[in-house]
């Protein structure tokens, strides 16, 4: 007689992530999509009825600024991304290779610290940083530098300062543990063999930290392309990206079913970004399924 | 062990309170509303929301939490989330568009609407407006600027990128200054071509999503002259800051106050009674001094200091226009889109 197979109890653990994960995004993200088929609320308008008229509005895009907004969103989440990768990756290489435990502390309290406070708060402080009358522009001007304030804010490069500034510590944190776990004796060995600093780190460290580049870059990425408070704040008129159009569809135009459609074309767009960048990541480490 | 005489007792009072399920109902009633935060929200929460609930013997749930015209939109209709509803105007007709509020609050349920000025019950209002405040333009006493005197004041060459309004898409006072534009510039408050013509030229311009974001603006002389509510400059009055508001002389725009009532509210006479008494002489007082709102209320007596700034007679309630939100809200889409391509770059 066949034994009935029990599942593990490490299965029994996962059971609290995966109802999370059922109620806080499965659920949801299926109730958004299904809205976004509706021509309202199925649930409250009973004349509510089967469309596809949001998704027609946005791929027509009579209004001509839907794809301009995919466009800006998209073109704000990789420069965010790469900029973190750039600022994250040396902090990262330094922090995973110092030697002091007090050394690494410090810098780890450093990194994390913006991360302390609300993003609202920090997007304010960039704002009195950054804006026609801010620190900066305040003291170019008195300096006799510059004649008019510089345009660092109401525009995609004071979004993406501020973007970096607040999604930075995600990428460092991510990349410290990978090449921490690195063998520091491997880039030894290559030396040892007569490879310089530079070749050793492009031709052994760099590949065996990919995972955490992947990992990392995914991680910026995401939340990038999902921000709203700090393109809002620090965009001005320049800046229109997605969610800031969804929280608009919601908000104040009162139409979550356009909302939702805007929200799923958003996630498949982004889900095709990141296969994409894990095949040509995993292609280049020679490896396959990174993530 | 209970006694004979505890056990009477209880079951004298279990007896009164099972024959007179009223008593029980009215120490049950909670009444559900919406209302602002900040210094409105503190006067609501410390003194009108406790003594409206002690003398109606109710609870009220107030939610702070905005935007709440999408939460009422997820609600079922005979069970709306709230039962009270306080937006602006223009948020109350999109509601009534889909049957979430009354068309009109009258004397018959709440009678203080009977002392209301003309515009808090006009055709431009859905339920009944309880205060507004005058849009005009605020500025810095401090850079040398005339106090303006018209709307065309703000298309000033030398106020170009210091100059601010708001991201019409998200704000009503957006919205409403882009009509204002029609009507200086063209034909009406429904021109609008001429209002997109006139919004390229106030280019390069600082656009917002709130009024706060406004008043910090103006605090800071990132914008020498906004668009803005005569309360967010009146409530630094005695501070020392260098704003002031200006009412241009083509007049200003309403921004109202509104409660409504949702039809498939269970406590109606409840949220009636509420209406009434944010309507009675002494409340209005109380919250126009504190928030330096003008009353809906013909009685009302404000403090001279309040008196002299706000609109408490008819000859300055007759400088209010009133936008008709019916109209931009059947076409805000097309707007947004356009004024979206207009402003940005």
């Amino acid at each position: 007689m066949a034994v009935a197979s029990r599942p593990s109890p490490i299965a029994w653990l996962l059971a609290p992530a995966l109802l999370l994960f059922v109620l806080f995004f499965v659920l949801p993200f299926g109730v958004m999509a299904m809205m976004s088929f509706y021509s309202g609320n199925p649930v409250t308008n009973p004349n509510a009825f089967l469309t596809t008229r949001h998704y027609e509005r946005f791929i027509f895009d009579t209004a001509g600024i839907f794809h301009d907004a995919l466009w800006s969103t998209l073109r704000i989440g990789l420069i965010t991304t790469v900029v973190s990768l750039l600022i994250g990756y040396p902090l990262a290489h330094w922090m995973a290779r110092m030697q002091s435990r007090l050394g690494h502390a410090l810098v780890l309290m450093a990194v994390i610290a913006p991360m302390l406070t609300g993003i609202v708060v920090r997007t304010f402080a960039w704002m009195t940083i950054l804006q026609d009358k801010g620190v900066i522009n305040t003291l170019l001007i008195d300096w006799g530098i510059v004649s008019k304030p510089l345009p660092l804010m109401y525009n995609e490069f004071g979004t993406v300062v501020a973007l970096v500034h607040i999604y930075v510590p995600f990428m460092v944190l991510t990349l410290t543990g990978v090449i921490g776990r690195i063998d520091e004796r491997l880039e030894q060995a290559a030396r040892s063999l007569g490879a310089g600093r530079l070749r050793a780190f492009v031709e052994v460290t760099l590949p065996l930290s990919l995972p955490g580049i992947l990992a990392g870059s995914l991680l910026v990425f995401a939340l990038s392309i999902s921000a709203y408070v700090t393109p809002s704040l620090m965009g001005g008129t320049d800046v229109l990206t997605l969610p800031m159009l969804i929280a608009q569809q919601v908000g104040t135009s009162f139409n979550p079913n356009f909302a939702g459609a805007l929200g799923v074309v958003l996630l498949l767009v982004s889900l095709a970004i990141v296969v994409a960048y894990n095949r040509i990541l995993a292609r280049l480490s020679g490896e396959q399924g990174l993530a | 062990m209970i006694s004979r005489r505890t056990l009477l007792g209880t079951s004298a009072v279990a007896a009164a309170t099972l024959a007179a399920p009223s008593i029980l109902h009215a120490q049950a009633k909670t009444l559900k509303i919406t209302t602002w935060g900040g210094k409105w929200g503190e006067i609501m929460k410390a003194t009108v929301l406790p003594a409206f609930e002690k003398e109606f013997k109710c609870t009220v749930s107030a939610d702070q939490a905005f935007p709440y015209v999408p939460k009422l939109q997820a609600s079922p209709k005979n069970d709306p989330l709230y039962d009270v509803l306080h937006t602006n105007s223009n948020e109350q007709w999109n509601c009534f568009t889909e049957g979430l509020v009354m068309q009109k609050i009258t004397a018959k349920e709440a009678p203080n609407v009977a002392d209301v000025y003309p515009w808090a019950v006009s055709d431009k209002i859905v339920g009944v407006a309880i205060f507004t405040s005058a849009i005009g333009l605020g500025f810095r006493t401090d850079k040398g600027l005339a106090k303006p005197t018209s709307w065309k004041d703000l298309a000033d060459p030398k106020l170009a990128g210091a100059r601010g309004s708001y991201i019409i898409p998200v704000n009503s006072l957006g919205q409403c200054h882009l009509m204002m534009l029609g009507k200086i510039y063209g034909k009406g408050l429904q021109d609008l071509d001429a209002a997109y013509k006139a919004l390229e030229q106030l280019k390069p311009i600082k656009l917002v999503d709130f009024t706060g974001q406004m008043e910090k603006m103006l605090l800071s002389g990132e914008v020498s002259m906004g668009v803005i509510h005569d309360s967010g400059v009146y409530r630094y009055d005695g501070q020392n800051q260098p704003v002031d508001f200006a009412s241009p002389s083509e007049g200003v725009m309403a921004l109202e106050q509104v409660l409504n009532v949702t039809p498939g509210s269970k406590v109606k006479e409840l949220a009636f009674g509420y209406i009434d008494y944010m309507l009675r002489p002494d409340t209005q007082k109380l919250l126009a001094e504190g928030v330096w709102y003008s009353p809906a209320n013909k009685k009302v007596k404000l403090d001279a200091k309040y008196d002299a700034k706000l609109l408490t007679t008819e000859a300055k309630v007759a400088t209010l226009i009133q936008p008709d939100w019916k109209w931009y809200n059947a076409r805000k889409e097309d707007i947004d889109a356009r004024v979206t391509k207009i402003l940005k770059g």
